[in-house]
Parts: C-alpha cells; structure tokens; sequence
C-alpha cells in the first residue's frame, strides 16, 4: 500500500530545474535510496519531503493525506541532516528531547522515551555530553535517535554516513539498516555512495540531472543496469562501444573489428550499442583459451580479491577475480579472458563517458 | 610551538607599550596625593577617587552615561539582529543599500554627525531630551552590534535551525531555542562592543547633549577645559576599570578571540 507518494514532482531555482517531474511510491516499512552524483536533484528532492523546500510543481502526499504545502514542522518527520545539526548548547538528553518538548510530552514519558531512544543507537553513557564532546559516529547517533524518537511515520536521512571514516561508515551501515528493521520505520537515504544504497536498501532510485533514471531493488538495479550512466555509477564496470551485427539467427557486437557474441533480439543490425561487463563476470584463464586475448598491465591485490588490469585489442578491461589462495597470472603475461554471454549487458546507443 | 625572531619581539614589545604607556600612567596619576597630574612618588592616595564620588556633576553624568550606554546598546541589538536575519538569509531590492546605510555611521565623522543633529533637533524643538540622545547613539553604536551578529551567521549552520524545525518548532521558537543561543556569542559581543563605543563617545555627544544629560564623557570634557586636576586621572582610571571589567567577564563567558575575531 502507497504510503508516501511523489506525484509530478519538481524544483525549479530561477531558470535552473534541480528536480524534473519526480513520481515516486514507498510503501510502509521500506528502505528507500536517493542515489546519484552530486547535483543531480536527490537532497532537494530529501528536502520538499521534509518541507524545508516548497515544490515548484507536483504533489506530495503522505498516508493520504496532502503534505505538499504544510511546513515542515507539522509534517512530523523525522530528519537526520548530513551535518548532524545537532544542538550545540544542549546536551545529548536535551537533543533527544527536543521533539518530545515542542509536542507537549508530559516530563514523565519524556525521560522515558530519551532514555529508549539512546539506548536504542547505544548512547545512554552519554546523555549528559554535550555534541561536541563525542565522536563523529556518535554525533550521527544522537542526530538518529533525535529523528526517532518522536516516533515519525517518515525518516529521511540526508547523507548520513558521508563525514564517517570508511571502517565507521561500514560498521554505521549496518547499525542503520538493524535499527530500521527494530523501529520498522519507513526510511529515505540520499546518498551518492552506490555501495551504501545497494547494502541497505529494498529499493534504490537512481537519480541523474534532476530526473529518476531507475527505481528497482538493488540486486536488479546492479545486474541489469537501464542506461550506461548507471552501469558505470553503480558498481565497476567495462564499457565497450560498438556496433550491432547479425548473421541469421545468431547476433554480435562489433567492437572495433573484434566480433563479441551477444544475443539481444530487439536490436536491428547497424546500430551502435554499449556493452557492459562487470569485472568479477569475467574469468582469467591461460593463453588461447578464452573469447579474447590479452597482456596483463598491472595487477592488484586487494586481500579478498585480486585486481586486474588487462589489456585487449578492444582496449583496456578490469577484471577482478577472487583469492583462491593460490597466486594469479603475473603482471605481463598472456591470459584468455572469457565470460558467459549472459551476463554481458547490451544497452542501445552510445554512452558518453565510462 | 613557533618562536618569534628579534625584530618582531622589539616590534610586538614597543606597540604592546606604546598602546599599554599611557593607560598605565594615567591609572598610576590617579593615585597620587599631590594636587597636580604627578606620578604619585611619596606615596598612594585615594582622595582623588572620593572627590570624584564626591563630585554631584561628574555622579550624574557617570549614571547617565551608563544609561544611556546600556540603553543604546539593548536597542541596538533589538535592531540589528533582525536587519542582520534579513540582510543574511533573503535578497530582496535594496538590500546592498541597506547594508551600507547602517554601516554607514562607521564612515561618517562624528562631528558630522553632532552639527548635523543638533541642526535636526533645532528644527523639531526636541533639543535637550535623553531618548533623542539615546537615538543618536543608538544609530551609532547600530554598525559595531550588526557586523558582529553578520558574522555570527555567516559560520551558522542553518541546518540547525531547519532541524528544529522539522522537530516541530514554529520559526519563532526555533530561533529563540536554537538560532538565537547559537549566535548568542555575536550577540554580546557586539552589545558590549556598542555599550563601550556610547560610553566612550565625546565629538557628536558635546552637540546633542543638553545640561541636564551631559554624559561623562562630555562632563571631563568641559571639566578638562577649565581646569586640569588629578581628579581627570581617577575618573580616565575609572573608566578604564569598567572597560577592562567587562572585556573580562565577556572573555570569561565567551572567548574574546571568538567574537572579535570571529572564530568559532
């Protein structure tokens, strides 16, 4: 059931459109992603949700009721800002309590939801700090457990793990999704982190020059990439510019006089396609042995996984292949590099940057 | 932690003296016991300091002074926080002019100012009365009280406040729980910077003036014309008290470096 709904939604500042006709529908519960390069419309799209930014056109509704004009502070939702924003003269408790005070909370039930809402992201050592007494990923926490706990029907999260060192961001990763799982409130995280979207999210919308591109759970948004753009942004990828042939029944793609079988029926022979391949679909194998020839440039490794840069007649490919505890090919010399037709996107048209 | 070379050691030396020489003689002058400005060299005196409080005058014009001072100084900040929201955070026509016309005051001679208010106040017949000499020293101490709450925020995270409100706080409430105490550092300082800048303020206030509202300033002034006693020394000594006395409280509560200087 359509719980939060984006009707035609966009921004325009002046002359400049920020967010294009944006219709989008979360249901209760899901984890929803804004993923996108900076720039490309996600935050303010996060912000006319929220109410800090009026819709120049559309509609927004939430639990069927019309939210498009209402100010943010009716609206109820709860809003975890990239800075934090957090309180700097008032201590954790004080954050915490902040929604629960402008609600009228009797003091009694205050305290108590302060005191479940810190225990929930684990901060309870800490009401009495002030912000600028904790760490990063705590501050993140109070900024969590401040949006949670008026117990908002909506919690939207606006780059929340983007000041995190990598290892606290990972661990913040996983902290996020138990604690929206636990609550079971419906969340919307900008990010322009794929690894973060594909990890915690049911759904990712996948946004670029201030349009929605893809909607899709996150394993199909990777595997089957709608444009070239995405198949890029969204994980690492080989992208490889040609043309369309067919020959009776069977159909390739001809890179650069290099013949590659693919089969996508819905193409007419002579148009100019993009094909993508993930690193890891590609297999090393000896000399002679594979659809394609190449010398290996330089190799990586990266502990789980070993990094290959190969180079082919078509150009230079990635490839990764696991650690399977025995040493790879070495850096100059001849492998075969081969993969399942299957798992080789075709995308129609040309892309314009890899 | 870095070392100063020679030469800027001498520098820093002679301006640090050259800025502290007089300040400390005449506090030094204040204490002597003889009846002339002298370095007190028999020995320490306070009869200077009672004649001061003695002195019905130079009483009335120092509770005047203070007055008016804290007076101008409140109503500037009731003035300049909402002109600095507004030049801050929207644009709208004439909002450059605005800027400039209440900075304007910093530029214009004071002297200006006097001869062109007393020329005002003649021709509204409203010579002589404490508030129209509270709005002349509002509208100079208004530039000091507005770069300072400009300065607050800029560096403010509007975030913040957009936080409160989506936490359930109307814009008033949001300003007066968040915004306000954030930029509260800007705030007093530019409350104090304007409370000593009227307090100090002599060239425009000998115009607008009258007898029965002469500030201190203006009292030693006349005072100093006619005779000059070591009872101007107490009351320069005095007057450096009170400066001094809340440049400290507000360093206590605040950082001077954070409001002058603008870091957070």
């Amino acid at each position: 059931m359509a719980f939060l709904t984006l009707e035609g939604v966009s921004k325009e500042f002046g002359t400049f459109t920020a967010v294009r006709d944006v219709s989008l529908t979360i249901d209760k519960g899901e984890f929803v992603s804004l993923l996108g390069p900076s720039g490309c419309g996600k935050t303010t799209t996060l912000q006319m949700i929220a109410g800090l930014v009026e819709p120049t056109e559309g509609r927004i509704s939430l639990d069927g009721r019309d939210i498009t004009r209402e100010k943010p502070n009716r609206r109820g939702l709860g809003v975890v800002f990239q800075s934090y924003a957090l309180f700097p003269h008032m201590t954790v408790a004080q954050n915490v309590a902040f929604g629960l005070e402008m609600r009228r909370v009797p003091q009694a039930e205050r305290d108590e939801r302060v005191r479940d809402a810190l225990m929930l992201v684990q901060l309870s050592a800490f009401a009495g700090r002030y912000p600028r007494q904790l760490s990063g990923g705590q501050r993140q926490r109070v900024a969590i457990a401040r949006a949670l706990v008026i117990a908002p029907p909506v919690l939207l999260l606006d780059e929340p793990l983007s000041n995190l060192d990598a290892k606290l961001r990972e661990e913040m990763q996983f902290e996020l999704r138990r604690i929206q799982r636990k609550v079971g409130t419906t969340t919307i995280m900008v990010t322009h982190d794929q690894a973060e979207a594909l990890s915690i999210s049911d759904r990712v919308v996948v946004m670029e020059g201030g349009r929605m591109t893809q909607v899709d759970a996150p394993y199909r948004l990777y595997e089957q990439p709608s444009n070239a753009f995405i198949s890029s942004f969204v994980g690492k990828t080989n992208l490889l510019a040609g043309t369309w042939r067919r020959n009776g029944t069977s159909s390739a793609a001809d890179i650069g006089g290099v013949l590659l079988e693919a089969s996508a029926p819905e193409i007419a022979a002579g148009t100019p396609v993009t094909l993508s391949i993930r690193p890891e679909k590609i297999l090393v194998r000896d000399a002679g042995a594979g659809r394609l020839e190449g010398r290996v440039a330089s190799r990586f490794f990266l502990g789980s996984q070993w990094l290959f840069t190969v180079e082919t007649p078509i150009g230079t490919m990635t490839v990764s292949t696991p650690n399977l505890g025995v040493e790879p090919a070495t850096e100059g010399s001849q492998v075969g590099l081969d993969w399942s037709p299957d798992n080789m996107r075709i995308i129609a048209g040309t892309a314009a940057a890899a | 932690m870095q070392k100063n070379g020679t030469i800027a050691l001498t520098f820093h030396v002679l301006v640090l003296a050259f800025v502290l020489a007089p300040l400390v003689i005449i506090c030094l002058v204040a204490f002597t016991p003889e009846n002339t400005l002298s370095l007190p060299t028999t020995g320490l005196s306070l009869r200077w300091f009672k004649a001061v409080f003695a002195h019905p005058d130079f009483m009335a014009s120092f509770w005047n002074s203070i007055w008016l001072a804290a007076l101008s100084a409140t109503l500037a900040v009731a003035f300049a926080v909402p002109a600095g929201l507004a030049i801050s955070r929207y644009s709208f026509p004439g909002r450059d002019f605005l800027n400039a016309l209440f900075l304007s005051p910093l530029i214009i001679p004071h002297l200006v100012l006097g001869v062109a208010f007393l020329r005002l106040f003649a021709l509204l017949g409203a010579t002589g009365s404490f508030a129209w000499l509270v709005a002349t020293h509002i509208i100079i101490v208004t530039p000091y009280v507005l770069r300072l709450v400009l300065a607050a925020l800029s560096g403010l995270d509007r975030s913040a406040e957009q936080a409160a409100r989506t936490l359930g706080a109307g814009e008033w409430t949001a300003f007066r729980r968040v915004t306000a105490p954030m930029i509260l550092p800007g705030i007093t300082g530019g409350w104090l910077l304007a409370f000593i800048n009227s307090f100090d303020e002599l060239t425009m206030s000998i115009f607008v003036t009258s007898p029965a509202t002469v500030t201190l300033p203006v009292r030693m002034y006349m005072y100093a014309t006619e005779s000059i006693d070591p009872m101007m020394a107490a009351v320069s000594a005095l007057m450096i008290a009170i400066t001094a006395a809340a440049m400290l409280v507000l360093d206590r509560a605040f950082g001077l470096d954070r409001i002058l200087v603008g870091q957070r």
